[in-house]
């Protein structure tokens, strides 16, 4: 199965790609956090840059980068999370 | 007669106002206000001079983070009555408040205690970033040591949430 989802680029990752944001379409699912990573590595690979500083957000609940498997929808925000600096 | 809790987050362009907070936290069943106010420091980095922070957020992740946060705050404080972060988004100067937070409580311990957990806990968990601006039009974005995947920190992120 495959999905259409959004993906939000914020602080670096935003600077790295020059995008805010972008629909990538037939992104497999389920998929591990890791692979997802790739996929948008292979995208942009400036976001390289944020290597094991970076987590995502997949329907705003934070996914570090590894095993986890995620299942995505039609629709879905993926958003690429620098470290924050809120405060 | 019990008064509804209430937890306020907003995102503000506009500088900050403390009294705003402190009156969205207001109630006469509470004899404390415990209000914590970040300020944007004119630091040094080697021969730069910070000039100013440049702000953005996840909009509606910082809402539904900033929803679960009142939730732990209220769970280990159950007398703390409401919450209230203001937060500044775009450019703010050295000197400007960046966060306003009031928290009002029967007594003051509770509301102390959690205003201390709610900044760390908006540090370590709300979606927003900033940059640091220097006199030499240089910037670098920063990283907060709350965050579990910042480079500060040694170990390996723990973090997925159910």
């Amino acid at each position: 199965m495959t999905a259409n989802v959004l993906v939000l680029f914020f602080a670096q990752s935003r600077e790295l790609t020059g995008l805010k944001q972008e629909e990538v379409a037939a992104v497999p699912t389920p998929i591990s956090s890791q692979d997802l990573w790739r996929l948008l590595l292979r995208r942009h690979p400036r976001l390289s840059v944020l290597q094991d500083q970076v987590v995502l957000a997949v329907r705003q609940q934070y996914v570090a980068i590894g095993d986890q498997v995620v299942t995505l929808g039609d629709g879905d925000e993926v958003a690429v999370v620098p470290p924050l600096s809120g405060g | 007669m019990s008064e509804e809790p209430r937890d306020v987050f907003r995102l503000s362009r506009d500088w900050l106002s403390v009294q705003e907070a402190v009156d969205a936290v207001n109630s006469t069943s509470c004899g404390a206000v415990s209000v914590f106010i970040g300020t944007t420091r004119e630091d040094q980095v080697g021969s730069r001079k910070v000039i100013g922070l440049e702000y953005e957020a996840y909009e509606s992740m910082a809402q539904s983070e900033f929803t679960k946060l009142c939730a732990d705050i209220r769970e280990r404080w159950p007398t703390v009555m409401h919450v209230c972060v203001h937060h500044r988004l775009g450019w703010v100067k050295v000197g400007e408040a960046s966060v306003v937070m009031a928290i009002s409580s029967p007594h003051r311990g509770d509301g102390q205690q959690a205003i201390q957990h709610c900044i760390e806990q908006l540090k370590a968990n709300v979606p927003i970033w900033k940059k640091e601006v220097y006199d030499t039009q240089e910037a670098s974005w920063k990283e907060n040591l709350e965050c579990r995947w910042s480079a500060h920190r040694q170990e390996t992120p723990i973090i997925n949430q159910q």
